[in-house]
């Protein structure tokens, strides 16, 4: 019991950075149409950032912030491509972009950090918050969780209490429209990209050192991100919260039987196609064509 | 249709037949050849994404993870030491890819591409891990797998390639001309007006990711005669994405896109390599070029097929020699009402958008429906067509009742519409949209329905016609299926006086001519009084009157309705 407990706590991390990952996904989504499929390689562009002062003997603190302020401004790069060609293109034309873009910065990402070559990854929050029925709980997974949520209430808030917040849903849904109304649809766009990217950022740079730290494993958070935003049918944010958590404790059990635990990474898998069948239950005609 | 198919066909095995010879015949250094082989197998992996991609506008991220189940059947089906060979073995590969294409492709069914994105994405990363662990058979004892005598040199491996490609190229060139075809354009366009013409969506997204899957896994088979053993980072979820961006590059759904991205994939890092530059900038160049495709919304392919047209003279259309006797033949219906409806209500939320409508349309007659904008002209037809998930009241199509059956299966049954906006696939010809919309039509029945509507030749591409004219060709295409009951939404809008006109004379024609009742949908007054026989009056979605055209459009109520205001205040 208590081994199983371990290992589903030990999943905790990876639960709140998917969570942060798939509720940027859904704030992304809600606010400029976009399923962005580079939202976890935007991450990892600034964690190599990091990496890269790091290893260049900077201090650390500052570092991170630098990291960050790479991560945000490769959010607004890819989010000036996105409003700038493709502010009225359909939803699956958009996605198909950011697919592209992946393909793009996982090249240059990994041209820059060397491939496959190891990295020296600072653990930023070493050492456990408390314990819980006598297992460690790590102050990574505390603080991973604890951005998830506050970035999911932010954003509910947001997008439901502000008046700035219904705008930029009607922005979504037609950004000339709400541009011909006066709404800065470009400004706020970029802003979102911006914000998104940070939040991304210093979650990757958190559970990067759990992973093997390569460009490419980072970038592929994307999967179980998107997985997590499923389960939140792309609207819900505290749905998506779940979903990713879950997803971590379960990936946590997995590799903990044998078994099963080489084949953990298929779960995302299995979570999307079991959230896809189950919405499918009633008939839906395409984005009004 | 099967003469295009023919021409593009021949062509295709013209430059196959010169390609073969010239690599048979030794007239190439050994290293060209053994890399274009590899540009083949690259290509035929591109035409199955551009199946999917490109033809059904579906985004598959996991086409290398079905090659890789073609190549590890093939494997498994060497180390068993199988009967068959390569040859035999390769289709079966293909043939075991088929299933999980469907079991992915059906979470896409019912929403569109994104949600197809994240399901092969996820699917690539998740046989990335399992192919990894279960590694390639043979693999560990260095098992190569035999390719067939005849073709084991490189240059002999190089035509059996050559043959696949061939093969695979001239089938998707028939497929992709036939009814199958049209409908896979047309889903990526509109599932909607798709469902209209009998198509079901379910069939034809399965019908496309099913031959994609196939064919993604015979290239895997072809990879793996060609390379002997396999690792699974052959079929990586890189390969995939990058898979993905040249075929939105180059357009691999046309035969010379789906070569051209092989080129490119196998030739770009070949020249960087010898430059003595990094490999994967390819992968930037592809993300470039398929970000600068999608905004421009033209591939590759397409630009050049653009180019290429200017330089040919206008070929001038063949005049027209059809003559209405060519017509499809009219079907006999027996007499009494073809379409009856009986207290439709349809609420959305809480607004009651149409209120307990009866409505019927005799065999044999043009019916009128008209009301002011937002009175539920649409919603009516939509509910009748079977486009909203629930309605109260009965819709009955020749006395059976239509109630819990899906788009496709009413417009099958015989219930068939047209839209206000124009919902055609601009990348069909107009012979191929006449061939989706009514099935089994012959070449001479089309060409004289077009004429009959003054459409342009079935040899025209749609996107080239004005939208004028392809509202006429709506028309055209459900009432060349000749259904119980056609439903005309606003065919006129757009129109000029006169050929608003001639449009009337030949809806009134549509009963006898082809044995369907119309109802016809429409604001031009003029129109409706000269081809209606009986007119419904719809307002805030309420019936406010019915009878003959005369009666009905002299009625106070519907004056009102039109005018908003009571006749004599205006007079005053």
């Amino acid at each position: 019991m208590n081994a199983l407990l371990t290992s589903a706590v030990a999943g905790l991390t990876a639960g709140g950075t998917y969570a942060l990952l798939g509720v940027c996904a859904v704030f992304t989504y809600r606010l400029v149409a976009v399923v962005n499929f580079t939202g976890a390689a935007i991450g990892a562009a600034g964690t190599f950032v990091l990496i890269a002062l790091y290893e260049a003997g900077f201090p650390i603190w500052p570092s991170v912030l630098a990291g960050i302020a790479a991560g945000t401004l490769t959010g607004v790069a890819v989010g000036y491509i996105m409003t700038r060609s493709f502010g009225e293109a359909s939803a699956s034309t958009k996605a198909a972009v950011t697919v592209a873009l992946l393909v793009g910065l996982i090249a240059i990402g990994l041209r820059l950090t060397g491939g496959q070559h190891p990295h020296n990854m600072p653990e930023l929050f070493p050492g456990s918050a408390f314990r819980l029925a006598g297992v460690e709980v790590t102050i990574a997974s505390v603080l991973t969780i604890g951005l998830a949520v506050l970035f999911t209430i932010l954003s509910d808030l947001f997008l439901n209490r502000t008046k700035v917040g219904l705008n930029l849903r009607a922005l979504a849904d037609r950004p000339m429209a709400a541009e011909l109304l006066g709404v800065r649809v470009q400004l706020l766009s970029l802003l979102v990209w911006g914000m998104t990217g940070a939040f991304t950022t210093f979650a990757l740079m958190i559970i990067a050192p759990q992973r093997s730290p390569n460009f490419m494993t980072l970038s592929l958070l994307v999967v179980p991100a998107l997985a997590a935003a499923l389960v939140g049918v792309f609207r819900s944010f505290w749905w998506t919260l779940a979903g990713g958590i879950a997803l971590g404790v379960v990936e946590g059990l997995a590799s903990s039987i044998d078994s099963v635990s080489q084949y953990r990474s298929a779960i995302p898998f299995l979570v999307v196609l079991s959230v896809l069948l189950w919405s499918q239950r009633e008939a839906r005609w395409d984005e009004a064509r | 249709m099967k003469r295009a198919s023919l021409r593009a066909s021949l062509s295709l095995v013209v430059v196959a037949l010169v390609a073969g010879g010239v690599a048979y015949a030794g007239l190439l250094p050994s290293y060209w050849v053994f890399l274009a082989t590899s540009v083949l197998i690259t290509s035929v992996a591109l035409q199955s994404l551009g199946l999917v991609a490109g033809r059904t506008g579906m985004i598959a991220l996991c086409q290398m993870s079905f090659a890789g189940v073609g190549a590890w059947t093939v494997g498994y089906l060497n180390l068993a030491e199988a009967p068959g060979g390569l040859a035999v073995w390769i289709p079966i590969g293909g043939l075991a890819a088929v299933p999980l294409g469907i079991a992915i492709g059906l979470p896409a069914l019912r929403l569109r591409g994104i949600n197809l994105a994240i399901v092969t994405l996820s699917f690539a990363t998740a046989f990335d891990t399992i192919l990894a662990t279960m590694t390639y058979p043979g693999q560990t004892d260095f098992l190569q797998v035999p390719r067939p005598e005849l073709f084991d040199s490189d240059e002999g491996y190089f035509v059996f390639v050559l043959l696949f490609y061939l093969a695979i190229a001239v089938a998707l060139e028939f497929v992709g001309r036939s009814r199958l075809g049209a409908s896979w354009l047309a889903v990526r366009h509109s599932e909607r007006a798709a469902a209209a013409h009998g198509v079901s969506i379910a069939t034809a997204k399965l019908s496309a990711f099913a031959i994609s899957a196939f064919v993604a896994g015979i290239s895997g088979g072809l990879l793996a005669g060609y390379l002997g053993t396999l690792v699974s980072e052959n079929f990586s979820m890189m390969q995939s994405l990058s898979l993905y961006a040249v075929s939105v590059m180059t357009g691999a759904h046309f035969a010379e896109g789906a070569i051209i991205g092989g080129l490119l994939v196998v030739m770009f890092p070949e020249i960087l390599r010898r430059l003595d530059w990094p490999q994967d900038i390819g992968n930037v160049l592809f993300a470039v070029g398929a970000t600068q495709a999608l905004s421009t919304g033209e591939t590759m392919s397409e630009t050049f097929r653009r180019q290429f047209r200017k330089l040919l003279p206008g070929r001038a259309s063949k005049a027209a020699v059809a003559s209405a006797s060519a017509l499809p033949a009219p079907v006999e219906r027996a007499a009494g009402p073809a379409l009856a409806i009986d207290g439709l209500t349809v609420r959305y939320g809480s607004v009651v958008a149409l209120n307990n409508v009866s409505l019927t349309v005799a065999a044999g007659t043009v019916a009128g429906l008209i009301g002011p904008n937002g009175a539920g002209k649409s919603t009516f037809i939509d509910a009748v067509a079977g486009f909203l998930t629930s309605y109260q009241g009965s819709v009955r199509l020749d006395g059976r009742p239509l109630e819990g059956m899906p788009a496709h299966l009413r417009a099958r049954a015989g219930v068939r519409r047209t839209w206000q906006t124009n919902r055609i696939a601009p990348e069909l010809t107009v012979g191929g949209y006449l061939a989706l919309a009514a099935k089994g039509l012959s070449a001479s029945e089309t060409k004289a329905m077009l004429d009959w509507l003054d459409c342009p030749h079935p040899d025209t591409l749609v996107a080239s016609v004005d939208a004028g004219t392809r509202r006429l060709l709506d028309v055209a295409g459900v009432v060349a299926a000749r259904p119980a009951v056609v439903l005309l939404d606003e065919p006129a809008a757009g129109q000029s006086h006169e050929e608003t006109l001639r449009l009337g004379r030949r809806i009134a024609e549509i009963p006898t001519l082809f044995g369907s009742a119309v109802l016809l949908v429409e604001h031009d007054m003029d129109l409706v009084r000269a081809v209606c026989s009986e007119v419904t009056v719809l307002d805030f979605g309420q019936v406010i009157a019915s009878g003959p055209p005369a009666k009905v459009l002299g009625e106070r109520a519907v004056k009102k309705a039109y005018l908003g205001i009571e006749e004599e205040s205006v007079a005053a």
